[in-house]
């Protein structure tokens, strides 16, 4: 295919169809569909997972017309497809160099951790007991922990733990609006 | 499949410990399967915990540091990691308490009496044995120590942290960290203020102490100053790989 292929508001919109007729439905699995090829491309230890994604993408959608005729079935395998290929060309290209450890500035984590602060301010009282409760501990502590955590709120605890990661989830959207709010 | 089977897998997959074939497997239940790919996504904070714990092996390390982390995203992640743990740390609340029974003993007032008793003995004893710990005077390589304060592992808030109190200038501060896993051939501590990193000691020895082991740590007392402090101790093997062992928090009043 031809690599400068750009993604015109058209296609993509052909693409968000072929999706989901519901637009916002279609938005939704777009998105869904980019972050989990952005994960794969990473667990393979592409250094350009994203790009790569969106590569995928620009090709699933430059072929939709005669994807559309041909193709039944779960639509997001189809993406798995066209992404093995997308790889197989990424490992014969010449590889960059793997991304050092980006150092981070003192005053950066400084704001970072100001940006905690408020963001943890915003919970609720019971997600923020939680959260302390569940992170705060280490060690052989913390097993106990979680457990008799596990047992006060009366939930499994793999229940637990995926509680306490969507409210870790969220706590990392709002810091990163929050610094890019402060840094604008 | 097993959940416990299913984490494990996922966090193989992300160490880049898997072949293509079981690869290709979780690939297509990672692009297809919700809970699959949320999955992953709560394995990685794990993985970014136990690292920032130092509960990887030698080997998971190495594999964390150059593969799991060639994602800048991933990077983000740990940077977020070890912020949330500085504030859960500094601001732990009470520990969680089991459901609520109740006790045995309710109706028998002898019991309830006795069991009175006995608690304040103890509250006494620890007062004691607390007081007796932080009036202690030394001198600790030419420079006199002002005080010497015993820390318990584990983190609690500012309120209930041991107070260390803000020395003369001139005066150091020793900390004895109690420790229980007696094995290693040195430690390492790391000082913190929030999460700033003040100051990091190697090469510290465990010593014998009231039929308990401790580790003493004397900070210079130029950089206290109000606040809650944490100190993160790890063990050092005879291999030279460090091990976490626990945190414990202080509270520096005037």
């Amino acid at each position: 295919m031809n690599k400068d292929w750009a993604l015109s508001q058209e296609a993509f919109d052909a693409l968000l169809d072929w999706l989901d007729p519901d637009r916002e439905q279609a938005g939704i699995k777009y998105e869904d569909i980019r972050r989990r090829l952005i994960k794969i491309f990473t667990g393979r230890g592409c250094v350009e997972a994203e790009d790569l994604a969106d590569e995928t993408i620009n090709r699933v959608t430059s072929k939709l017309d005669e994807i559309e005729k041909e193709f039944t079935g779960d639509r997001t395998r189809y993406f798995f497809g066209v992404a093995n290929k997308v790889y197989l060309e990424y490992l014969r290209r010449k590889l960059p160099p793997p991304p050092s450890l980006s150092s981070v500035d003192s005053d950066r984590v400084e704001l970072e951790y100001r940006c905690l602060e408020r963001c943890i301010e915003q919970l609720s009282t019971e997600h923020r007991e939680l959260l302390l409760q569940y992170y705060g501990a280490e060690g052989r502590a913390k097993i106990e922990q979680r457990k008799l955590l596990a047992e006060k709120l009366g939930v499994a605890p793999n229940a637990l733990r995926i509680r306490a990661y969507r409210i870790r989830l969220a706590l990392q959207e709002c810091l990163e609006k929050c610094v890019e709010r402060s840094i604008r | 499949m097993n959940p416990e089977i299913e984490k494990e897998g996922l966090r193989n997959y992300l160490l880049g410990n898997v072949d293509s074939a079981r690869r290709t497997q979780l690939e297509e239940r990672i692009l297809s399967e919700p809970r699959v790919y949320e999955e992953l996504s709560i394995v990685e904070a794990d993985l970014v915990d136990q690292y920032l714990e130092g509960g990887l092996t030698e080997l998971e390390q190495q594999q964390f540091e150059t593969h799991f982390l060639i994602d800048p995203e991933r990077q983000r992640n740990l940077r977020f990691g070890q912020l949330l743990k500085r504030y859960a740390v500094a601001h732990q609340s009470a520990p969680a308490s089991p459901p609520f029974q109740r006790p045995r003993f309710g109706r028998r007032p002898v019991l309830v009496f006795s069991a009175a008793v006995v608690a304040l003995f103890g509250i006494v004893v620890l007062t004691w044995l607390v007081t007796r710990s932080t009036t202690q005077t030394n001198v600790h390589g030419g420079i006199p120590i002002s005080e010497v304060v015993k820390l318990t592992p584990g983190a609690t808030e500012s309120g209930s942290a041991p107070h260390v109190k803000v020395p003369p200038k001139g005066y150091d501060v020793t900390l004895e960290l109690e420790v229980g896993n007696t094995s290693f051939r040195n430690y390492k501590s790391e000082l913190f203020r929030g999460n700033r990193s003040l100051k990091t000691i190697q090469d510290l020895r465990m010593q014998e102490k009231d039929e308990q082991h401790v580790v003493p740590l004397t900070i210079t007392g130029e950089i206290l100053s109000p606040g809650d402090y944490q100190v993160r101790l790890s063990g050092l093997s005879d291999s030279g790989a460090a091990e976490f062992i626990n945190n414990y928090s202080f509270h520096v009043i005037e």
